[in-house]
């Protein structure tokens, strides 16, 4: 059984005993003992996932690390935060997944027009079973509990994971204004319904809707 | 007289009389007493002959050296520091890796290459560190950057701890340092984990891992 712990918020030392964990290509900056890596070609979901993700454009670098010992995870000093799951599903997108557990299965999820129109993509990486995932984020993350009759709305820029029984939906709040280059920046927004917790950054990718 | 903690990417030192600072030229932030900043020729301590060393081993990162009465404060290119202080022991670490350190110590140029032969100069090649490392001994503290934060695994002997030569950041101690490949079939077909390469570190000693691949 893997072990997932921090050293520091931007490094993850994983204690492996003979186990395996995926992680993204070329995310480890060190480890002591016996490690093997090797790379799974289409995000090791097999080579239907393959197809998919090739097909999807949620293209995932990732590789298979076994062995015995701690192995240490970082990606340009991105924070790490760890996720436990106990069989719910985590949505989170490919660029923010840094490592899950062999247990984890990972695959893709449609999310619609509203991912391409605020520049996530069409498909969103789905982490789903028991065990610990690692999410990076630019600065610490905070983690917005969404409940029924309370919706959230984030930057799509900012959105970087959710878990729960979450609805998604792109709302707009561009106005007359938008359209003569008078807009605030935030013409697009996440909304989320339902039950659930939301993982935002402090800091925005630049998407299509914060042009306008 | 160490190097003070300002927040996580600046240091202060405390300059005085008779004791002199070392560092990176143009690193000064800000300073308060009466305090002069002189460029360093010869880019470290040592004489003619060590500054055409560095030259010649591409280790030459512009130095200044701070004399006076005051306090200093150090940082630059909003990277982390860490400082590192020495009792008698070395550190190696890459020249631009350097901040500052104190006078006290001795600084000196280092030739990887002795340590694996053949595959001590592909390991220069390869990591991108070049076949010469800066080496300081002595008393005194050193304020090394990084990319991200820094953490210290410690090398036992037996125990050796392997290293993404992109996240290498310096090491101290009797340690030596060798590449380690784990090229396959996968790599040539560009398959590859993006693991290939790591340092292999075998010893006893410190070595400092940044938590990041972006290399200064």
């Amino acid at each position: 059984m893997a072990q997932f712990r921090l050293q520091g918020s931007k490094v993850l030392a994983v204690d492996l005993a003979g186990d395996t964990v995926k992680a993204r290509n070329g995310s480890m900056v060190a480890y002591t003992g016996q490690m093997g890596f090797k790379k799974l070609s289409g995000g090791g979901d097999g080579l239907r996932g393959m197809v998919t993700r090739r097909l999807t454009g949620e293209r995932m670098e990732v590789m298979e690390v076994k062995g015995q010992g701690t192995c240490y995870f970082a990606d340009k000093a991105t924070e790490i935060n760890l996720v436990r799951l106990n069989g719910e599903t985590l949505f989170v997108e490919s660029d923010n997944l840094l490592c899950t557990e062999a247990s984890l299965r990972t695959g893709t999820s449609f999310t619609g027009l509203n991912g391409m129109a605020s520049g996530n993509g069409l498909f969103t990486t789905k982490v789903e079973g028991q065990g610990w995932a690692a999410v990076t984020s630019h600065g610490p993350a905070v983690i917005l509990r969404v409940s029924q009759g309370l919706p959230l709305r984030v930057d799509p820029g900012a959105y970087i994971a959710h878990t729960g029984n979450l609805h998604r939906a792109l709302k707009s709040g561009a106005g007359w204004s938008t359209l003569i280059g008078e807009g605030g920046g935030e013409a697009m927004q996440v909304e989320f319904t339902g039950e659930g917790l939301v993982y935002v950054q402090p800091s925005e990718r630049t998407t299509l809707g914060g042009e306008v | 007289m160490a190097f003070t903690r300002i927040n996580n990417k600046m240091v202060s030192a405390q300059v005085l009389p008779g004791q002199r600072i070392l560092s990176q030229r143009g690193s000064m932030l800000g300073y308060t007493g009466e305090v002069s900043f002189q460029p360093n020729l010869m880019g470290g301590q040592g004489g003619v002959m060590s500054m055409i060393g560095r030259r010649v081993a591409n280790e030459d990162t512009p130095l200044m050296t701070v004399e006076g009465h005051g306090t200093v404060m150090f940082g630059h290119g909003g990277h982390h520091v860490h400082v590192v202080d020495l009792v008698g022991d070395t550190l190696y670490v890459e020249a631009d890796r350097l901040l500052a350190f104190e006078g006290s110590l001795q600084q000196s140029t280092m030739f990887m290459g002795q340590q694996g032969g053949l595959m001590g100069v592909v390991r220069g090649q390869v990591t991108g560190q070049g076949l010469f490392t800066t080496k300081l001994t002595g008393h005194g503290a050193v304020a090394v950057m990084a990319h991200g934060g820094v953490i210290e695994l410690p090398i036992f002997p037996g125990q050796p701890v392997h290293v993404d030569p992109q996240a290498y950041v310096a090491h101290r101690g009797e340690v030596t340092n060798k590449l380690s490949s784990a090229l396959g079939w996968r790599d040539m077909v560009g398959r590859g984990s993006g693991e290939a390469f790591q340092l292999e570190l075998s010893g006893q000693g410190t070595v400092y891992v940044q938590a990041s691949e972006v290399k200064l």
